[in-house]
């Protein structure tokens, strides 16, 4: 009989620090000189200081190091993939394992907000220039706080009610409580950020009309919100769905949503493990992943593998759908290994995509570059081939983790503000 | 924006941006090791003593005590003075004042005689030195006529005090030993002697461990070892003892005294302080960790500025002396009880085993739930609160007064951590 997990879907997924037990993980870190922890983190948000002031009993001078140099931090620590990034660089690994840097960080954050600290600041003279931020997800968030910390107006367009993008749209709050997101969009609404929300640049307002009321150079970090589904029979039957309308709807309704009996989840990302930790924790009896490639193969983190596989979901590589059969409803779902003779018909009542998601059409909001993938052509420092307007985050990359969008953010920002400066007028 | 604080402090007459100095040790012994130093954000350095003596040392020289699992409880090494040539040394001291003025310089020194104590106090000033001080402690030197022999002799003490402050305007500051049984005596010594302040404390005399491979003290040099000095967080304790003894006397306490012992984080440095301690003085924690330490001893101690309202060292020094009394005037009439949160309780018995075995066998162990719970014969000694490895488990309770006490209003400890 194998141990399976059996948890809330509002639960948290693993048990942060006490000061305590902080501390004594705190005391095996190293101390390393140039910490490689530090160099594995792409927003700069340096474990290798915060981790030594936790260790020198001086943890709000830990959460300063993260705030200020990560405004996502609460949400990073929730969601990186620290075994490919800062614990894989540890070195502790050579001893034993890597210091728990995610967990120390979450820590830290717990501990901000528990002291009501208000790290960051604005300047009280603001600067003339006014940028529009498209989006509210970490690219956007991150651009957002720099450039208000050097006194910038910034105003933030969201098309959604509630800001976070993908923070508070697209993961499940065991891995990612909303109060953990909001905590870190509160950091930058107050550094005076507006937010407006129901509001889709392109379609409810446009690019000249915000140049028109005065935004000097535009930021897009729209993110990816149109959903990937294959062209196979059967896709348009009920109880076929995708990952973002899944984790959505599942996070709306928190925790009273259905997801059906016997749940499929197509794909092999972070998504698809949402999705299908979601369906077990709101209730499912039987979920199964299946991926058309191996293991080694799947992008998804092997943290968010092994959390699905521990609330005893199934994991079935090698099998591509080949059809969703049904009548109106979906009663099965039909796959097809790899090797070119393997078939597999599986009873299910719900099936969710999760094979990744595509860009919304950009040049919509202005006569943008997009790659043929219809991301936003931008190069590493945000820039466009418009003038004035700027892009970094999953809407360039085509989809990588929070920590990326945040460094790619705050890139941006530097970006801009040299954009700013250099133009006549704006100081 | 990180909390930043004014953390200046006037000490013998001379203000420093913070009360975070180097103790005269290794770590303080050439130009490029103070230069970094200043650059991670130390006020100040008490260089590594010079002599006209110059140390013959041996190897290895360091030993460490640990406990389960962690390093460095404490640290004993077999160091002597600096092992340059005395005008290198002073050489090294001029070049740091002159290139970083707004630090401040503090010359240790130590003669054989009253005659060396005289040239070295001429040389300290020629080499611009803001402050002298006179180490009288160290435990491990090879000739008699120095370190700690001479600092448990209170009239060697006051004559070489007198020796440098009859040779010197700059003040003069008598480095204790601990290895005596009243530090106030050779302080008082020191001051009578003309010392402006003392520094307290050196390293205790140690014995670390016994290698069993040569039969010997650790550490081994050539088959054989030394009784030698002992330092790190586990002095801190007789460190603040000796500090708050002085404190507490009525002659030794008028003078500025210079806190050493232990001192790793921001909170050992507010230790010190609150029993009045106006400069601190930071080695081990150094040898262990580096400089860089001294950026979470600003940022800590300005957090805890920050949070109480203070704007100035001065608001909160000394805060805590005047509350370490007697034994006999502590009052005795009540006894507060521990209280178990069961909830919280991870049933691991470590309470009842110390309390059974080291106390009063005032706890009942229920092996059924795996709980404790408090009997009639607890005192309220609060070992158990000792023993707990959860935090917030066992906490305080209830407070009862002995037959036929008066109850009064009573201040409590509430927070552990």
């Amino acid at each position: 009989m194998s141990k399976v997990v059996k948890a809330k879907y509002t639960a948290d997924a693993v048990d942060g620090f006490t000061p305590r037990t902080a501390m004594e993980e705190a005391a095996r870190c190293l101390l390393c000189i140039d910490a490689p922890c530090s160099k594995g983190c792409p927003a700069g948000t340096d474990p290798g200081k915060f981790i030594r002031s936790i260790r020198f009993r001086n943890v709000k001078g830990a959460a300063e190091t993260i705030r200020e140099n990560n405004v996502l931090g609460g949400s990073c620590a929730r969601v990186c993939p620290y075994d490919r990034l800062c614990e894989e660089y540890c070195s502790r690994c050579g001893i034993d394992k890597p210091i728990e840097i995610g967990k120390l960080q979450r820590f830290a954050v717990e501990q901000e907000k528990a002291h009501k600290m208000k790290i960051l600041k604005a300047p009280a003279k603001k600067k003339a220039a006014k940028v529009a931020c498209i989006g509210s997800g970490p690219a956007s968030l991150a651009c957002a706080a720099k450039l208000a910390q050097e006194g910038y107006q910034v105003t933030i367009f969201e098309a959604a009610e509630k800001a976070g993008g993908v923070l508070t749209y697209g993961i499940t709050p065991a891995r990612l409580p909303q109060h953990v997101v909001d905590f870190d969009i509160k950091a930058v609404k107050d550094l005076g950020v507006k937010f407006v929300f129901d509001t889709k640049v392109g379609e409810d307002i446009t690019v000249e009309e915000l140049k028109k009321s005065g935004f000097s150079a535009i930021f897009v970090g729209a993110g990816l919100w149109e959903a990937k589904v294959p062209e196979i029979p059967g896709n348009d039957l009920k109880g076929v769905t995708n990952a973002i309308d899944f984790l959505k709807s599942a996070r709306d309704s928190k925790g009273s949503f259905d997801p059906g009996k016997r749940v499929i989840v197509i794909g092999g990302g972070d998504v698809a493990m949402d999705c299908a930790t979601t369906a077990k924790l709101l209730g499912a009896e039987n979920v199964m992943i299946y991926y058309r490639r191996t293991l080694e193969e799947a992008p998804a983190n092997m943290a968010e593998i092994q959390y699905a596989t521990s609330l005893g979901v199934t994991i079935t590589t090698n099998f591509a759908p080949k059809e969703i059969l049904g009548n109106g409803n979906v009663e099965f779902a039909v796959f097809k290994g790899r090797d070119g003779a393997s078939e597999a018909k599986v009873a299910a009542d719900t099936v969710v995509f999760a094979i990744g998601q595509a860009p919304e059409d950009m040049t919509k909001i202005a006569p943008v570059k997009v790659t043929d993938k219809g991301a936003i052509a931008a190069n590493a420092k945000g820039k466009t081939n418009v003038v004035g307007l700027f892009a970094a985050g999953d809407i360039v990359n085509g989809g990588k983790t929070v920590v990326e969008a945040v460094a790619a953010g705050k890139e941006a920002a530097a970006e801009i503000i040299s954009y700013l400066e250099k133009k006549e007028g704006v100081k | 924006m990180a909390v930043k604080k004014d953390l200046s402090i006037d000490y013998l007459g001379v203000k420093c941006e913070n009360p975070f100095f180097l103790s005269s040790s290794p770590v303080g012994g050439n130009y490029d090791m103070v230069r970094k130093a200043y650059e991670a954000g130390w006020g100040g350095v008490f260089f590594k003593t010079v002599g006209i003596f110059v140390a013959d040392e041996c190897s290895p020289r360091f030993d460490q005590t640990n406990k389960e699992g962690l390093p460095w409880l404490g640290f004993k090494n077999m160091e002597q003075i600096s092992d340059k040539p005395t005008e290198k040394n002073f050489e090294f001291m001029r070049r740091l004042k002159e290139d970083y003025p707004e630090k401040i310089m503090v010359a240790t020194i130590m003669g054989s005689n009253e005659q060396e104590w005289k040239d070295l106090a001429k040389m300290c000033e020629q080499a611009g030195a803001d402050l002298i001080e006179g180490n009288f402690s160290c435990p491990q030197m090879t000739s008699h006529a120095m370190g700690s022999d001479v600092g448990s002799t209170p009239e060697l003490v006051k004559l070489y005090s007198q020796a440098v402050s009859s040779t010197t305007k700059i003040p003069f500051i008598a480095k204790m030993t601990p290895n005596v049984t009243n530090m106030v005596l050779p302080a008082r010594a020191a001051l009578e002697g003309g010392a402006a302040g003392v520094s307290a404390i050196n390293t205790v005399k140690s014995i670390t461990n016994i290698d069993f491979e040569n039969m010997t003290a650790m550490p081994v040099v050539n088959g054989k070892s030394s009784i030698s000095g002992y330092s790190g967080a586990a002095v801190k304790p007789i460190a603040l003892r000796f500090i708050a003894q002085m404190l507490q006397d009525e002659i030794v306490g008028k003078a500025p005294i210079s806190g050493i012992g232990g001192i790793e984080t921001w909170r050992d440095a507010v230790e010190f302080l609150l029993l009045g301690c106006r400069n601190l003085q930071v080695t081990t924690s150094i040898m262990q960790y580096g400089y860089r330490i001294v950026e979470d001893m600003i940022s800590g101690v300005s957090h805890f500025m920050d949070e109480r309202g203070y704007d100035k060292l001065d608001d909160f020094i000394g805060l805590a002396l005047g509350n370490i009394i007697p034994a006999e005037e502590l009052n005795r009439d009540f006894k507060i009880l521990p209280q178990f949160d069961h909830k919280k309780c991870i049933g691991c018995g470590r309470c009842y085993v110390s309390c059974y075995d080291a106390a009063h066998q005032a706890i009942d162990w229920d092996e059924k739930k795996r709980r404790p719970n408090l009997n009639e014969e607890c005192v309220g000694c609060h070992l158990c609160l000792n023993v707990c490895p959860v935090q917030g488990c066992i906490t305080p309770g209830e407070l009862t007064w002995k037959e036929g006490r008066k109850p009064v209003e009573i201040a409590l400890k509430h927070n552990y951590e």
